[in-house]
């Protein structure tokens, strides 16, 4: 296996070689490069770019912008129709209203009062089924704007679903089906992928600066840790947690797409595990959650004029995915004003956070395994001491 | 499901221990030990879920009937009465407008009227407006369906806490729940996924296709038929109790089971009007889910395997179509350098 991937990785080094050589010295017979394989080329690069970790992040946004897209051109205009039965419906009651005041005789207050009840009733049922139908109160359809689109795809996809708007159309529910289906892996992926690359940073932070460990080689580890942005390591890592058996299997689809530097690259795999090795206490993975939905409920709580409980409660209720939807940063983003800001602010903060507890798991499911070994072990050692 | 897989080593050093000595101590031990090892069992783990719903469906019940805070601005009685009062003293017994004049009246009156609406739209969307007191809404299985919206992390929504208490006791048993409830999970997917393979094999052998020794890896296409089996059976049956449309229930199925839990369609209960009815829908809809979860752990560690089999093939094939590039490619330069 191992063998494999290194030659693997020589192959394709030296094919790149050869082809920039190509490139360089006779850019003519580049051109003679069949079309075939130029294209294969081109999908291989740009399958191993979706792969990557900048590329993830860039999918998932990009999907949930389709999205945000989709929705609001399929749901705008069932909203707009709602809308205007409403206001028809309005305009027809008023009509009765007058139609009442005209025959009925106007100055006995007790008929007229009756019968104009009878009539808020009437109109009252129709709403109440305008309601049903998707209306809320808004005489434009804000709801399903680009901002409460974005939110409503990106809550599809994190599992989170708040509620406070979902698809009333046939089609639109049919779409959240589909875009359910294929949006849950891609977020799963973008879950693990930064996720694992978080953990490695912070474990690379926390062995720099709370263990002033020195590495042997802290440059290519600088270069290691820092590629969130870098273009020198794509992999795509999986990682599986089995917490019953307590195992861990893990494997990773290395993919080589190094287009520069080749000297980093020549011993990448092996001899990088080593920082790695340091684990981050417990108490520090759970403070940095506490601390992140803390943090999250100050900034709410300023923002929306919660009080610090319900900033909290909402906090942890999306971030562990559950998602009431009875407490949503909401009115600013769907009453246009200030609207950008707060929106863009809220979707980064759950896609953030999102990654951030992936990693926190990431960080703490070895502690954690290696805690609940040690307890069996404990207890088995107890009762044959007993025995 | 109905077999009790104990492990072997506990059973048997537990039948060894108590045949020893009939002691006090030793049986209260052997007691322990056994019902510690019941409780990591798969039962054991479905059963303490459905325990820890049970104890937070009380809880929740307690906590939140205790808080009686009538809404007075939700009763619709008084609302239209107001407004039709309001009505009449702009229209009727004003003497600034006159009666007689039809648009003036029909402006008024439909500026009356969009007030009224705004007021009637907010007060429909409050939660507490339904005119239920909270002990009406909490019912038992309202409560328990809560508790499993929470370490389920679906999130309906329908049914929230309201007091300060409920939210901070929310937190806390989402914080333990969850970690139970992924127990729960694997667990189940485990002995799912055992049962589903030996079923497969059992099948494949009597299709007689099989050679004896060859492991079978269960196809994922087979995980997805029973998904998709499983969420057709679930929207047939909610489409038939529910009489909602087929669209719509499978709409609810997947949002459930993809635990997204938008809570505008929730099987049993309209608008917090809650019957005798509806709260045996609200259980079955409990065991269709805590199955469904089972069922999704089942295909996520069946599939687990199949993927990561066609993963390394994948690989394997990505490894030969590189090395064949870099051989055409080098007989490629090699012949442009003879020429």
């Amino acid at each position: 296996m191992e063998g494999d991937r290194a030659s693997c990785s020589t192959s394709s080094r030296n094919w790149q070689h050869g082809s920039y050589r190509a490139r360089d010295g006779r850019r003519r017979k580049r051109r003679r490069k069949p079309w075939g394989e130029r294209i294969a080329d081109w999908t291989r690069a740009l399958i191993a770019f979706l792969f990557s970790n900048v590329g993830i992040v860039c999918l998932v946004v990009g999907y949930t912008i389709a999205g945000a897209f989709l929705f609001t051109h399929i749901e705008g205009k069932n909203n707009l129709d709602i809308v205007a039965d409403v206001i028809r419906l309005r305009n027809v009651t008023a009509a009765t209203l007058w139609e009442l005041t005209f025959k009925e005789n106007v100055f006995s207050e007790r008929i007229w009062k009756a019968k104009v009840k009878t009539v808020l009733e009437n109109y009252q049922k129709k709403m109440v089924t305008a309601i049903k139908n998707g209306y809320d109160g808004a005489e434009e359809s804000k709801r399903w704007s680009f901002a409460g689109a974005f939110l409503y795809s990106l809550t599809v996809i994190t599992t989170i679903g708040y509620g406070n708007i979902c698809p009333k159309t046939k089609s639109g529910k049919m779409v959240t089906i589909v875009y359910a289906i294929i949006g849950l892996p891609l977020f799963l992926l973008y879950l693990s992928n930064i996720g694992d690359i978080l953990a490695k940073s912070f474990k690379w932070t926390y062995a720099r600066c709370c263990l002033c460990k020195c590495r042997r080689k802290p440059l290519e580890m600088a270069s290691r840790a820092n590629t969130h942005d870098g273009a020198d390591t794509r992999r795509n890592h999986w990682q599986m947690v089995d917490l019953n058996e307590s195992e861990i299997d893990t494997f990773s689809v290395d993919r080589s797409t190094s287009v520069e530097d080749d000297e980093t690259r020549e011993r990448d795999d092996d001899d990088s595990y080593d920082p790695q090795q340091v684990t981050v206490p417990l108490t520090l993975c759970v403070a940095i959650m506490v601390g992140y939905i803390w943090g999250g409920a100050i900034l709410f709580s300023e923002w929306e004029d919660w009080n610090m409980l319900d900033g909290s409660y909402f906090c942890f209720v999306s971030l562990s995915t559950i998602g009431f939807g009875d407490i949503v940063p909401g009115d600013k983003i769907y009453a246009a004003q200030g609207l950008d800001l707060s929106f863009i602010f809220c979707s980064m903060y759950l896609m953030l956070g999102m990654a951030l507890i992936a990693m926190c798991f990431n960080l703490m499911q070895e502690e954690v395994i290696a805690k609940v070994r040690a307890f069996v072990r404990t207890i088995k050692y107890i009762f044959r001491c007993d025995r | 499901m109905t077999r009790v897989p104990i492990r072997s080593s506990l059973k048997s050093r537990d039948s060894n221990s108590s045949s020893t000595e009939p002691d006090l101590r030793k049986r209260i031990k052997n007691y322990c030990r056994k019902l510690v090892a019941f409780m990591c069992t798969q039962v054991g783990v479905g059963g303490l879920v459905v325990g820890y719903a049970i104890i937070g469906a009380f809880g929740f019940m307690m906590i939140e009937t205790q808080s009686q805070i009538p809404s007075a601005a939700c009763i619709r009685e008084s609302i239209r009465k107001q407004y039709a009062e309001e009505l009449w003293l702009s229209t009727a017994s004003n003497r600034t407008i006159n009666i007689f004049d039809k648009t003036t009246f029909r402006m008024v009156s439909n500026q009356i009227l969009r007030r009224y609406q705004d007021n009637f739209t907010v007060d429909y969307r409050k939660e507490n407006c339904s005119g239920l007191t909270a002990t009406d809404l909490w019912s038992f299985p309202a409560a328990m369906m809560f508790c499993l919206s929470v370490f389920t992390m679906i999130g309906y929504g329908t049914l929230v806490p309201q007091t300060p208490w409920g939210k901070a006791v929310t937190v806390i048993y989402a914080v333990l729940g969850i970690p139970l409830y992924v127990l729960y999970f694997l667990n189940m997917g485990k002995v799912l996924a055992q049962t589903f393979r030996s079923l497969y094999t059992w099948l494949h052998e009597c299709t007689g296709k099989r050679k004896a020794g060859q492991r079978i890896t269960v196809p994922s296409t087979a995980c997805l038929w029973v998904i998709f089996g499983y969420v057709l059976s679930g929207s047939i049956m909610f489409a038939a109790w529910e009489g909602w449309n087929y669209l719509d229930s499978a709409y609810f199925c997947v949002t459930s089971l993809c635990k997204i839990g938008m809570g505008d369609l929730v099987p049993g209960w309209t608008h917090g009007d809650l019957t005798a009815d509806s709260q045996t829908k609200l259980i079955i809809n409990f065991v269709y889910l805590l199955l469904g979860m089972g069922l999704i752990a089942m295909c996520y560690d069946l599939m687990k395997e199949d993927v990561y089999v066609k993963a390394r093939e994948m690989k394997e094939q990505i490894l030969e179509i590189v090395d064949a590039t870099h051989y055409q490619l080098e007989m490629c330069c090699k012949s442009e350098i003879l020429k």
